[in-house]
């Protein structure tokens, strides 16, 4: 009988784990439909937004192209630290601290772009449940950039 | 025995749970497998990808552009001024320039910026000051004294549409209208706006290289013509090197320091017909006729830009300027004459042929470059 038990709690506990990976999180909070995968316009990456205490962070999780020409792992290399050059692309936070405004907004945090070390300040507005407007900008909202980004399917765990 | 159940479940459950957590927390990355983001649909299976405006290593967009210009001494050769008929009315005279200044001030900033459509919309203010060796006369050609006095100006809207078809192909719009003249604080009539535009379709076949091909209706070389057009933007795999060029109107190589530091080698037509508008001395003669200057020129130079401080850049140019055309066209009719570069006949002669010798110039601007 307590085999079964045993049994039956350890392949509930594995059955959670792995639901909770494959399928979104489900959560009251209306800030957390940010929460997942998504590519910005360039298709060149995909960003991983999750929440951490009340601020929703995004890194990279996928580039286009993982390594530099020499084959080695891409890195920060246009950081304006140059004592951060040598961090992975590949899980870079370059979403930070956005806090969730009510109306599908999100403000209060940065963007950062590697491609020129440049960091912006951000909003991001859900036009739907699949479609982000990412505005960077410098000091007033009027003067920036806007990038369409989708969402992306949630990842299968793979069978190994 | 339940002690030991209870231990095994509650363990479990925080072995099974932490992978959840790493997911919202900063996971140590050898623990993730990056694998399972390769090959993902978007959710709505409807959506489409499409081709990016810009591409890998380009040169920042100027939102907002406020600069200098400065040509050193060079002189005027005014040629004999004529009626239609071909009656001489002025003697022609060479005088000799100082300098050529003026601040040319401008600003792009976006409308729409969509993944399939931007749209942006600019306007512009170029002025022309001609500092003259001795102030013109009226015994002096009356082209100088009327440079030397309006000196010439530009300002004009502008507007951008970039179109992605797919995921690399495009079309992209460019139109302006431009008030061009010898006009001071009250502006000209509506009616003497210049209108350029060019259309093009293209290519963005890699991350680091697009191309299109169109035609263009330009002033560029002072002339109204039509022309052929070739887009041609490419960085190189290592980013140290690049190509932006829309041919003819301007063509660059650019060495990448940084993405804040970035020097360019190349050359750019520049030119507008400015029309000679009210009371211009020595011109009256003409005065029941609609005159232009059709000045255009080459600049081959040499460019450094760079970030000051985060999003504003300066820019340093330096170069030679080559006169093309300084010429004073008669629009018999009011409409612009369209010449083809002389192949077309029949066409009015100019008013006044002049030559221009081409000294160094040197720009300085700042910018607030796009995010």
């Amino acid at each position: 009988m307590l085999r079964k038990l045993t049994f039956l709690a350890v392949s509930a506990v594995i059955a959670f784990g792995t639901l909770s990976f494959d399928l979104p999180q489900q959560s009251e909070d209306p800030g957390d439909r940010l929460i997942g995968i998504w590519e910005p316009s360039n298709g060149r990456s995909r960003i991983k937004i999750d929440r951490i205490g009340n601020k929703y962070y995004g890194r990279v999780v996928w580039l286009i192209e993982s390594n530099d020409a020499d084959g080695n792992p891409r890195t920060d290399i246009n950081n304006p630290n140059p004592d951060l050059r040598n961090v992975p692309l590949r899980g870079f936070r370059m979403c930070k601290d956005f806090v969730y405004q009510g109306d599908d907004q999100w403000s209060e945090g940065t963007l950062y772009d590697p491609n020129n070390g440049s960091t912006y300040q951000g909003t991001i507005t859900m036009r739907d449940m699949n479609t982000l407007d990412m505005r960077g900008y410098i000091g007033v909202e009027a003067i920036g950039r806007t990038d369409v980004w989708k969402r992306l399917k949630m990842p299968s765990r793979k069978k190994k | 025995m339940m002690r030991n159940f209870l231990k095994l479940t509650t363990a479990a459950i925080v072995l099974a749970s932490t992978p959840v957590f790493a997911q919202t927390d900063g996971t140590a990355d050898d623990d993730i497998d990056w694998s399972l983001y390769e090959d993902l649909g978007f959710e709505d299976e409807s959506m489409k990808r499409y081709a990016n405006a810009k591409i890998e290593g380009l040169s920042p967009a100027k939102l907002i552009s406020i600069g200098y210009d400065f040509q050193g001494p060079y002189s005027i050769a005014a040629g004999d001024l004529t009626k239609a008929d071909g009656t001489t009315l002025e003697g022609g005279d060479a005088m000799q320039v100082n300098s050529t200044a003026g601040i040319r001030a401008g600003f792009n900033l976006p409308v729409i910026s969509q993944t399939n459509l931007v749209w942006q919309m600019g306007a512009n203010y170029w002025n022309t000051s001609y500092n003259y060796a001795e102030a013109p006369t009226s015994s002096d050609n009356p082209l100088h004294q009327s440079l030397s006095e309006h000196g010439l100006r530009t300002s004009g809207i502008s507007t951008t549409i970039y179109k992605p078809l797919d995921d690399t192909q495009f079309i992209l719009f460019q139109g302006s209208a431009d008030m061009s003249g010898t006009y001071g604080a009250s502006a000209m009539p509506a009616q003497y706006l210049k209108y350029s535009a060019a259309a093009l379709w293209g290519k963005r076949p890699t991350e680091k290289k697009q191309w299109g091909v169109g035609l263009a209706r330009t002033y560029r070389v002072g002339e109204l013509n039509y022309i052929p057009v070739i887009l041609y933007n490419k960085t190189s795999a290592n980013n140290k090197w690049g190509t932006e060029a829309l041919f003819p109107a301007r063509v660059h190589v650019r060495r990448t320091i940084n993405p804040r530091n970035m020097v360019f080698l190349g050359y750019e037509l520049q030119g507008q017909s400015f029309r000679m508008y009210e009371n211009l001395p020595g011109f009256e003669q003409l005065r029941d006729e609609d005159l232009e200057i059709r000045r255009g020129e080459i600049r081959v130079r040499a460019v450094y830009e760079f970030s000051l401080k985060n999003f504003i850049w300066m820019s340093i140019q330096a170069g030679y300027r080559i006169n093309y055309r300084y010429d004073v066209d008669r629009l018999v009719s009011g409409p612009d004459i369209y010449r083809a570069f002389g192949l077309i006949d029949g066409t009015p002669a100019y008013a006044q042929m002049n030559g221009l010798t081409n000294p160094f110039y040197v720009n300085i601007s700042v910018n607030l470059v796009s995010p």
